[in-house]
């Protein structure tokens, strides 16, 4: 498979000072944009704060493009999401929403290009700490999140492939075409992934 | 010296409208025990679901599977500890992004320090001259050395088994005779099924599956003979 822009873009070695951000930090800073989206009603307010995000993943030296390739994989379902808000919403209320769910993508961007994955799996392992408790395995939280940032990419790469296979048999307005491979290819990569992680021993319980 | 013991297995699954299981294995019973074991065979004859079952990834329907006196389904974790398994593609099995982190994955449950977990991984990446490529995204690098990596990652944890499935299939020749020379400098027993007799031929023993069977046991050589002979008799499937 090809590769493919990703969501989530990966880790880029700096020593800004977002890159010196204590990880608490940064993971607040990204909950706080989740919770905020729930909160804002302004859609100014909105706009604002995904500059200053922007303005932050900038700052990382990630880069324009980086930041763009991101934003650019969201935008044709931010795009039907605002056409639907509008109609049934009005215009301050779509912009307010794709605007929110932008300042999301953005933050967790600025989170996962300052930090190694390995760091953020620890991360993940001592907030999911307490949960111990409650018969919780803070590794599987973590292995959870692994396996998202790498799924992401993969089944975006599985749809362009899709895509392409549609396109070359006269098939690309065929919503079938597209669907089902593509939720076909996905099923069996989980099954591998379930199968690799497994012969590797990760995802079992903790001693 | 590893022992690893199938005992009278079989293993079947069920079938969407067929009204019987399908037989995947008849009747194994083998003990392995040399350094170098290939496995050869048609594709579909059993030889993948033979591998699975030394690393508790198949269940046996019946028989008993043991590793080092540890049964695949009763001890499927102390199973997994002994025996890693290396799949055909190795994008279906790196789940990071990088080496480096796939890498350091895989010794996360071993290793807690992160400091220690990366100097480790940077060792086992140096080891097979991964290093340099250790930040590389997967998809960046050649099926050679997503290949190595794939087997690195594996190697990590030191299993006393190394079972790999058809690992040469998806490369070409250079990265073959790679992988040949890294595989021939493991101290781990190494099961391998292939479709490269060569390779075959470099074991210590040799089993030929056909149908869910071990038609033959025995030396390389006579492996190899036997199996082009069974292919010779037999047309392809798809030419039936």
């Amino acid at each position: 498979m090809r590769r493919h822009g990703v969501l989530i873009p990966n880790y880029v070695p700096g020593d800004s000072i977002v890159h010196r951000t204590p990880l608490w930090l940064k993971f607040l800073l990204v909950a706080a944009c989740g919770l905020a989206s729930f909160l804002v009603v302004d859609w100014m307010v909105s706009a604002a704060v995904l500059a200053v995000m922007c303005g932050l993943f900038l700052l990382t030296g990630a880069g324009v493009e980086r930041l763009a390739r991101s934003v650019w994989l969201v935008t044709p379902i931010l795009a039907a999401i605002g056409a639907v808000q509008w109609w049934q919403l009005g215009g301050p209320t779509a912009a307010r929403i794709v605007l929110n769910v932008l300042v999301c993508v953005v933050a967790a961007a600025v989170l996962t290009v300052t930090t190694p994955v390995q760091a953020l799996l620890d991360g993940v392992v001592a907030l999911s700490r307490p949960f111990k408790r409650l018969g919780a395995d803070p590794e599987r939280f973590a292995l959870t999140i692994a396996i998202m940032l790498r799924s992401l990419p993969f089944i975006a790469g599985a749809f362009s492939d899709v895509r392409d296979s549609a396109r070359a048999r006269g098939l690309e307005r065929n919503p079938r075409a597209l669907v089902l491979p593509v939720f076909i290819t996905t099923v069996a990569y989980a099954r591998q992934t379930g199968d690799a992680l497994a012969a590797r021993g990760l995802g079992e319980p903790a001693d | 010296m590893n022992t690893i013991i199938l005992s009278e297995v079989s293993v079947r699954v069920a079938v969407d409208g067929a009204p019987a299981p399908k037989t995947l294995l008849q009747d194994v019973s083998l003990e392995l025990t040399e350094q170098r074991i290939a496995v050869i065979g048609a594709n579909g004859s059993g030889k993948s679901t033979l591998l699975r079952l030394l690393n508790g990834l198949v269940a046996p329907s019946e028989g008993t599977v043991s590793v080092n006196g540890a049964d695949s389904t009763r001890d499927v974790r102390r199973v997994r500890s002994k025996v890693g398994f290396v799949f055909t593609d190795p994008l279906s099995q790196l789940v990071m992004p990088t080496g480096r982190e796939d890498v350091e994955l895989s010794l996360r449950r071993s290793i807690k320090n992160s400091t220690e977990r990366r100097a480790r991984a940077e060792a086992v990446l140096e080891r097979f001259g991964l290093l340099d490529l250790a930040d590389q995204s997967i998809y960046e690098l050649s099926g050679g050395e997503r290949q190595l990596l794939a087997l690195a990652a594996v190697l990590a944890v030191n299993p006393a088994v190394l079972v790999l499935d058809e690992p040469s299939t998806l490369l070409d020749l250079r990265n073959r005779e790679l992988l040949r020379r890294t595989l021939a400098g493991l101290e781990q027993q190494i099961i391998m099924s292939t479709h490269d007799l060569g390779l075959a031929l470099e074991a210590d023993r040799a089993l030929v599956v056909d149908d869910g069977r071990i038609v033959f046991d025995g030396g390389p050589a006579d492996a190899v003979e036997h199996y082009r002979a069974l292919c010779a008799a037999e047309p392809a499937q798809g030419a039936r």
